[in-house]
């Protein structure tokens, strides 16, 4: 290891470097010791009797003293009291340990905040108030309180007051002030410090199709009217008619397909079906007159007879492929002369085939004409449950009594409302859940059951007693 | 090195779909919270194009929304105030598990309240836009105005709606803004015009409360809608109001003072009945200029400049302009037995004067026994006490008039007649190539006079035909009415004018040899060039069929296929009439040898 040796000359450039490299140690020790001396008093100035104390007993004296005092011990509740005198020990270190002065020769108490009001400060006060000193204070005391009263209520009315022009240019969000900073304390200067770059991060995206286009009411069929004409009223009832007939051939329709599906039997048939079901593959008691096999002779024959492997000769073989290559032959030829034929019929072909583009074409025009339509005016499927059809207004023709006293109506406008939303697709259609009332099994606690035997038990008792 | 592998459903449809359990988490909300931000933030559930894809491979069908709405909501403020909301509702629901009925009480008083008219802005961002979605707000505004309080609709929420649909009102009244009624069995259609925007709505019949069943309707999803129409009703009122110049909220004017019986109610509420009495005039905004009428059409020279249509417009504006001053000056009184509101509202939105029964409702002004009472409205088939100076006509000629746009004849609608049908406005007029019986044309446009107009007409027809005294003295004792019997009158001075001017012609020959003299003497003038009269139509056609020549090939069989369409209506149409005008003279020539028989046998009877 290298021995570092002392630099001889070294840089006192700055403060750090003073310090690094020259002895400090008596200054700094000095330094201390004034400070010690501020704290808890100069050395000097301390009378003798603070700093010395004379022996006036022996070595063996305080001994005996202890011991006289441990004769005598205090009890627990003296000992509390008297410690109830002393700080704390938890407390000691709040306390200040410094001898130095306070800067401040007249400071004023203060009593902490919550601690109450004494009865000479309240003697003050009224003194003050009558004398009109901070007289500006309790005023504006008073103000704030109401305001504070005031914004709470308003906050409250909110749904009640529309004491504002929403569409007006005097709003702060128009000018783009942050709702949080529209307060009476902030400064307008302030508030336009904050104004957003942008109005919205993120802009709301368009609604969905049907929300926008569909009519929110439609216009009424005039056959609704309360005082329909005849022929109007006629219409309405056709569409009424038409509609009810479309509804039960769809009903009867599902009907055929479910319901219809499955054939009748009666219970003695299904029993005997049943009866053979589960009995098949057991067997069966014999029968001999049901035997089949019973007339011929009792001769042993599989079921599958085996299979004999029996080889083509070579002629068969040869017939075989003749057979082929005349059929391949004959094929070819056929389209050979389809060819030739073909060039001839170039024509028609040409017109078949413009024909049968012209009709598809026109077909997928009525297709997609047909596939708008009915996108136009489908109901949206939003979630498992089907979205309810809008059912014509019907109007028993008994009920229209053509005066307005004895008007009756059949249709709830609410569920139309509710049902003119779903069908707009501003809401999922659904079905109300219902809660189910809990049904409560009522049954007796074992210990109170009463058996006829307990009240049997019970007449005889009180049957003796009052014999008795 | 080998790119990582893209996770299915991460772009595309998979991404942009959300299903509303994946929303509540992300939102970190109850659905019934849930529900409620989306209904107030306009958020509908979407549907998707495939279905597959958007619910990344699962089957079924799921509640979707667009992940971006879902985004969009995540910067709505009042979601911290739901969640504020439900901590507050557990102290409550802690309070009352405790037994702090006190505590509980204070929580329940304090309750925060949303405010929502940030939401309303921002889905409005201007009024015309409030204005023009404003249909189902006010339908569900006047419907929920009916309902008492129920269980899962807020306690003032019914009361809400009553003062701003009254409110709305009063501001259509005051704007003169109605523009179509239709009295059908689901309740009155209202449309009127506010700043260019055609808005309709129903207002449900007068019934006394109908039970709503329970598993129709979601009543808190309603009443969540409601919530939202209600603040938006309210603020759209108000800028009404001040475009109307109009105090608001409304206030009667100063000129209305309540002597007799204001010692008797709390003033609050008395200001506030009357105001739904909509009786009276509101108050205006002080200095606020009288009577702004809107100017007359300006004609710019658009592009497609159409004379025809220009013209249109202006009738058109005429006629509203005379719409809207119907009913000035005239004084309507309503009979008990009528429902008071939709009258009310109606007459005084044309600038009638409305009254009613002081026992019915409050508010009436005067009294039945005012003599400067016009019409009274009356919908039972007679009445005791009448009084001559006025009509009674039935509830339909108000609907019917306002549907005209012009007071129709009384006489069809008169107390205890039946009444003619009562038209819906809102059929698609453009279909005009069909036939329109004569009777329905009069009552769709109350100029056209039928050819053989109503029974009574006939009637009077043929008492000028035969000898006329006798016949219109049975006459008008037969019909009674005072209307018909004016309009006999009148007839009758007109011939009798008519007949004495042929009289005063005594000497036809003298007559004669004068003409013949002043003949002679004439001056015969020069002829003028006299045109052609139909020489411009026909040169018109001319270059019609030019024209017509130069439709494009592409579409002539379009073309050819509609006019050919126009003529086969025509034809049917005109078919159709002559039909008609036949079978009518066949019912007047039997009706004439009817009555001529009649006549006979009375004779034979009295001789």
């Amino acid at each position: 290891m290298s021995v570092v040796k002392k630099k001889k000359r070294v840089s006192k450039k700055n403060k750090k470097a003073w310090g690094k490299y020259s002895d400090i140690r008596d200054v700094e020790e000095f330094l201390e010791d004034q400070r010690l001396e501020e704290r808890l008093g100069k050395f000097e100035t301390k009378p003798d009797s603070e700093l010395f104390v004379v022996d006036t007993a022996g070595d063996n004296e305080p001994e005996k003293k202890e011991d006289g005092e441990e004769t005598k011990p205090l009890s627990r509740k003296l000992q509390k009291r008297a410690k109830l005198k002393e700080v704390p020990k938890c407390f000691e270190v709040l306390l200040p340990t410094s001898k130095v002065q306070d800067p401040n020769a007249k400071r004023n108490k203060v009593n902490p905040i919550g601690s109450k009001p004494t009865a000479l400060s309240k003697l003050t006060h009224q003194r003050q108030a009558k004398k009109g000193v901070l007289e500006k204070k309790l005023v504006e005391a008073k103000k704030n309180r109401k305001m504070a009263i005031d914004k709470k209520r308003k906050a409250k009315q909110v749904r009640q007051n529309f004491s504002l022009d929403l569409w007006g240019g005097d709003l702060p969000e128009v000018k783009g002030i942050p709702s949080t900073l529209v307060d009476e304390f902030i400064s307008p200067e302030a508030q336009l410090h904050n104004v957003l770059p942008t109005q919205r991060l993120r802009p709301k995206p368009p609604l969905a199709k049907t929300v926008v286009t569909r009519a929110a009411v439609e216009t009424p069929h005039p056959g609704v009217s309360y005082n329909p004409s005849y022929k109007e009223h006629q219409e309405l009832l056709q569409q009424v008619g038409a509609h009810e007939e479309k509804m039960m051939k769809k009903e009867a329709h599902l009907m055929r397909v479910t319901t219809g599906m499955f054939r009748r039997v009666t219970q003695q048939e299904k029993e005997n079906q049943w009866r053979e079901e589960m009995s098949a593959g057991l067997p069966q008691p014999h029968n001999p007159a049901e035997d089949p096999d019973s007339d011929t002779d009792n001769e042993y024959k599989a079921i599958n007879p085996p299979v004999k492997n029996k080889k083509k000769d070579h002629k068969a073989r040869r017939k075989q492929k003749e057979q082929l290559a005349e059929k391949e032959r004959l094929k070819r030829q056929k389209i050979d002369k389809k060819k030739i034929t073909d060039l001839y019929k170039l024509r028609q072909l040409k017109s078949t085939i413009k024909t049968r583009e012209q009709k598809q074409s026109e077909e997928r025009s009525k297709r997609a004409e047909k596939r708008a339509a009915a996108e136009a005016t489908a109901l949206p499927t939003l979630s498992a449950h089907k979205t309810p059809i809008k059912e014509p207004d019907f109007v028993d023709p008994k009920q229209l009594s053509g005066d307005l006293r004895n008007i009756k109506s059949t249709t709830n406008l609410l569920r139309d409302r509710f049902e003119s939303l779903q069908r707009r697709g501003a809401l999922a259609a659904s079905k109300i859940m219902m809660k189910k009332k809990r049904k409560l099994k009522s049954y007796f606690k074992p210990g109170h059951k009463v058996t006829e035997k307990d009240i049997e038990k019970y007449v005889t008792k009180s049957a003796g007693k009052k014999r008795s | 090195m080998v790119s990582k592998k893209k996770k299915k459903y991460s772009s595309g449809e998979g991404a942009q779909f959300m299903t509303r359990k994946a929303a509540l988490k992300k939102l970190q909300l109850s659905l019934k919270d849930f529900r409620r931000i989306c209904i107030l933030k306009g958020i509908y559930p979407r549907e998707p194009r495939n279905r597959k894809r958007a619910q990344k491979g699962a089957g079924g069908i799921k509640t979707l929304y667009h992940t971006k709405d879902i985004k969009f909501l995540l910067h709505e403020p009042i979601i911290w105030k739901l969640r504020e909301l439900k901590v507050y509702q557990q102290k409550i629901r802690r309070a009352r598990a405790m037994r702090e009925y006190k505590q509980m009480k204070k929580y329940l008083r304090d309750h925060p309240q949303i405010n929502i008219d940030h939401i309303v802005k921002e889905r409005y961002p201007t009024f015309v836009d409030a204005l023009r979605d404003l249909d189902d707000c006010l339908t569900l505004c006047f419907l929920f105005s009916t309902f008492p309080s129920l269980k899962k609709v807020p306690r003032d929420q019914s009361m809400l709606c009553r003062r701003l649909t009254v409110e709305f009102m009063h501001a259509v009244i005051a704007a003169k803004a109605l523009r179509k009624v239709f009295v059908s069995i689901k309740g009155y259609y209202y449309q009127v015009e506010l700043e260019g925007q055609t808005i309709t709505w129903i207002v449900p019949h007068h019934f006394s409360f109908q039970p709503q069943s329970k598993d129709e309707v979601d009543f808190k999803i309603m009443s969540t809608f409601v919530d939202f129409y209600t603040m938006m009703l309210g603020f759209v009122n108000f800028k009404l109001y001040h475009s109307l110049n109009l105090v608001y909220p409304p206030k009667l004017t100063a000129a209305f003072s309540a002597d007799t019986d204001k010692d008797l109610i709390d003033e609050h509420v008395y200001v506030a009945e009357r105001i739904a009495a909509m009786n009276m005039s509101l108050s205006k905004v002080a200095g606020a200029n009288e009577a702004e009428d809107l100017p007359e059409i300006d004609i710019f020279n658009t592009e497609d400049e159409d004379p025809q249509k220009l013209e249109e417009a202006k009738l058109e504006a005429e006629k509203v302009k005379k719409l809207k001053t119907m009913f000035k000056g005239l004084k309507f009184f309503i009979n008990r037995e009528v429902p008071r509101e939709p009258l009310v509202f109606i007459i005084r939105c044309f600038g009638g004067e409305v009254s009613w029964d002081r026992d019915h409702f409050v508010g009436a002004t005067f009294d039945e026994s005012d003599e400067s009472i016009a019409y009274h409205i009356v919908d039972r088939p007679s009445m005791d006490k009448q009084y001559l100076s006025r009509y009674y006509v039935q509830p339909q000629w108000v609907f019917d008039s306002v549907n005209a746009r012009t007071l129709l004849p009384i006489n069809q609608y008169l107390m205890g007649a039946v009444l003619p049908p009562h038209l819906s406005p809102f059929v698609d007029k453009t279909k005009d190539q069909v036939y329109i019986p004569p009777e329905e044309r009069a009552l769709n446009d109350p100029d056209f006079k039928p050819l053989d107009g109503n029974e009574s007409g006939t009637d009077i027809e043929e008492a000028s035909d035969e000898d006329k005294d006798d016949e219109e003295e049975e006459d008008s004792e037969e019909d009674g009415d005072a209307e018909a019997a004016l309009a006999k009158q009148y007839q009758q001075e007109v011939e009798e004018d008519s007949t004495s001017d042929e009289d005063d012609s005594v000497d036809p020959e003298k007559k004669k040899l004068a003409k013949e003299k002043k003949k002679a003497m004439a001056v015969t003038a020069g002829v003028p060039h006299k045109e052609h009269p139909y020489q411009k139509e026909i040169e018109d056609k001319q270059a019609f069929r030019l024209r017509e020549k130069l439709v494009r090939k592409k579409h002539r069989n379009l073309y050819k296929s509609m006019k050919a369409g126009q003529e086969k209506r025509k034809k049917e149409i005109w078919l159709l009439r002559k039909k008609r005008r036949l079978h009518d003279e066949k019912v007047k020539e039997e009706k004439k040898v009817e009555k001529r028989k009649q006549k006979v046998q009375a004779l034979e009877a009295s001789a």
